[in-house]
């Protein structure tokens, strides 16, 4: 089966994706990079595409019943996860509000805080909020998978209640930064507008094949990386005297830290029930590498946005590929990957893959780290053009 | 000078093959027919180093290569063989190169490291590095 197949350590990839782009690749993922490395045969001014085969249902049809079986399970551990919307914090209540006379004079605050922040802050809370933005890509990516889909838009589910409640969840945050930089006075919006349009129109495949499997193992592997990247940016703002930013990132943080605890929940189950099907799974993912939501982001200008992006965000420590390792290292602890027992020959294969796979990410760090960097800086649209260092 | 380069490397490997031809059937015959290919159409972009790796290095390479990718000592590893044919993936490419950095006391750029796809690459590479630093 297909799952199998491409997780053969012995098959020849398709494309020469033994190539490998230092450090960033972990943030930026190869994926971007086959199409860098095919000689970016693409026409100019157009967006990126993802480049690799696109695999469809790799999981094997018998396998969707065991979503059906859990749906009780779902409902009674997932659900639960869910936040009540009379309960949930909304836009609104961190922004200047319109129908107030202090309107004026919260935005004047608003926009004299920002001031403060450095240009290249922005270059990544614009790139995050892009990201966020994006999010009618995310609900498509969750309604590909088998057994989980939404199948009408408004299915009873389990799993479809909970993707369109994650989906309403998340809106607000692309919402909230959207506001914010608006607001600030520091961006061109026009540019990242564009950005947004651009993103959405490309899509992304995250090669999770419509294999529930794979698609929520790479849920909880982003879900905590939105964690660890959106509290760095409100540990960043605070650092640089805008708390109010410090609070909109926290509270984005402690959303995506909920969703994470889900995702990671169901993979748990997962490894429950089909121990084998689920390491193989992992270490398919592992080895296809991560690839970024935004990783297609383009904005009519820049054929290496997403690559200069990750790599201000890697300066700055918002997420590095340090963070990388350490989830893959959370992850295999949170699933005691070190502990399955009753595998296959494959499945001890993929679980000696994944538990030796956080420290080789390390030292590649290291290495990568260690090279002496030419300084280069580039420009970004988003803030009128202005360069920012690599 | 190119062609007597590859012979040189090919023969003492070819006794090897055969004694493989059954194990290593489909890795014998990618590396046979790939090295026919090449000595019979010649590759500037692959042989345009000046001076072609000593043979040392080559091997030296190989056994690195073997030892990244875990194969056993008697497989078939040359100077024409692709990194990813052998099993490689991205990570192991860039720690094969890292170990040829620790190996040979040289350092490779970023761009130069995903350039290399092959053995042969990795010597060449080598060769011209330690050429630069003596």
């Amino acid at each position: 089966m297909a799952l199998k197949l491409s997780f053969s350590p012995h098959k020849m990839p398709s494309f020469p994706d033994a190539r490998i782009r230092s450090h960033r690749v972990f943030m930026a993922s190869t994926i971007h990079s086959p199409s860098m490395e095919v000689g970016k045969v693409k026409k100019p001014f157009t967006p990126p595409r993802e480049t690799h085969v696109q695999v469809t249902h790799s999981l094997a049809p018998e396998k969707r019943e065991i979503f059906n079986s859990l749906n009780n399970w779902a409902e009674e551990n997932i659900l639960v996860l869910l936040k009540d919307v009379e309960k949930s914090w909304q836009p609104s209540d961190f922004l200047p509000e319109p129908a107030s006379e202090r309107f004026d004079e919260q935005v004047m605050e608003l926009r004299k805080r920002c001031k403060e922040i450095p240009d290249d802050y922005f270059v990544v809370l614009v790139g995050d909020m892009i990201t966020e933005e994006a999010l009618p890509t995310y609900q498509t990516m969750l309604n590909t998978l088998d057994g989980v889909r939404d199948e009408t838009g408004a299915s009873l589910t389990p799993w479809a209640i909970w993707t369109r409640a994650w989906t309403a969840e998340e809106n607000r945050h692309g919402d909230l930064l959207n506001k914010y930089l608006y607001l600030s006075g520091r961006v061109d919006m026009k540019q990242i507008e564009k950005t947004i349009q651009y993103l959405i129109g490309s899509g992304m495949d995250p090669r999770t094949e419509n294999n529930p499997y794979l698609g929520f193992i790479y849920t909880s592997f982003q879900e905590r990386a939105t964690f660890i990247s959106h509290g760095n940016t409100a540990r960043l703002a605070k650092e640089h005297g805008d708390l109010k930013l410090a609070q909109i990132c926290g509270i984005i943080a402690a959303d995506e830290k909920r969703h994470e605890t889900a995702y990671t929940k169901i993979v748990e189950k997962l490894f429950e029930i089909d121990p084998d099907g689920t390491v193989l799974a992992l270490a398919d993912m592992m080895r296809k590498k991560i690839s970024m939501p935004a990783h297609l982001m383009y904005d009519g200008q820049d054929d290496n946005l997403f690559e200069n992006f990750s790599s201000v965000a890697q300066r700055l420590g918002v997420y590095t590929a340090k963070d990388y390792a350490d989830i893959l290292e959370f992850l295999v602890g949170r699933w005691d990957v070190e502990k399955l027992t009753g595998l296959s020959g494959e499945g001890r294969k993929a679980q000696d893959y994944i538990c030796g796979l956080p420290p080789r990410i390390r030292r590649l760090e290291e290495r990568a780290q260690s090279k002496v960097k030419q300084a280069s800086s580039a420009p970004f649209s988003w803030i009128f053009g202005r360069e920012i260092k690599l | 000078m190119a062609s007597i380069a590859t012979s040189s490397v090919f023969f003492p490997v070819s006794s090897s093959l055969k004694q493989n031809q059954v194990s290593n059937l489909k890795m014998v015959s990618l590396s046979f027919t790939g090295k026919n290919f090449r000595s019979l159409r010649l590759q500037p972009s692959r042989f345009r180093v000046a001076c072609a790796a000593k043979p040392e290095t080559v091997e030296k390479v190989c056994e690195i290569v073997r030892k990244q990718l875990a194969l056993p000592a008697d497989s078939a590893v040359t100077g024409e063989s692709k990194f990813a044919s052998l099993g490689a993936d991205s990570l192991d490419t860039v720690e094969i190169v890292m170990g040829l950095e620790e190996e040979f006391g040289i350092s490779v750029e970023e761009e130069s490291a995903q350039t290399i796809t092959t053995v042969q690459e990795a010597a060449d590479m080598i060769e011209n590095l330690k050429a630069k630093k003596a």
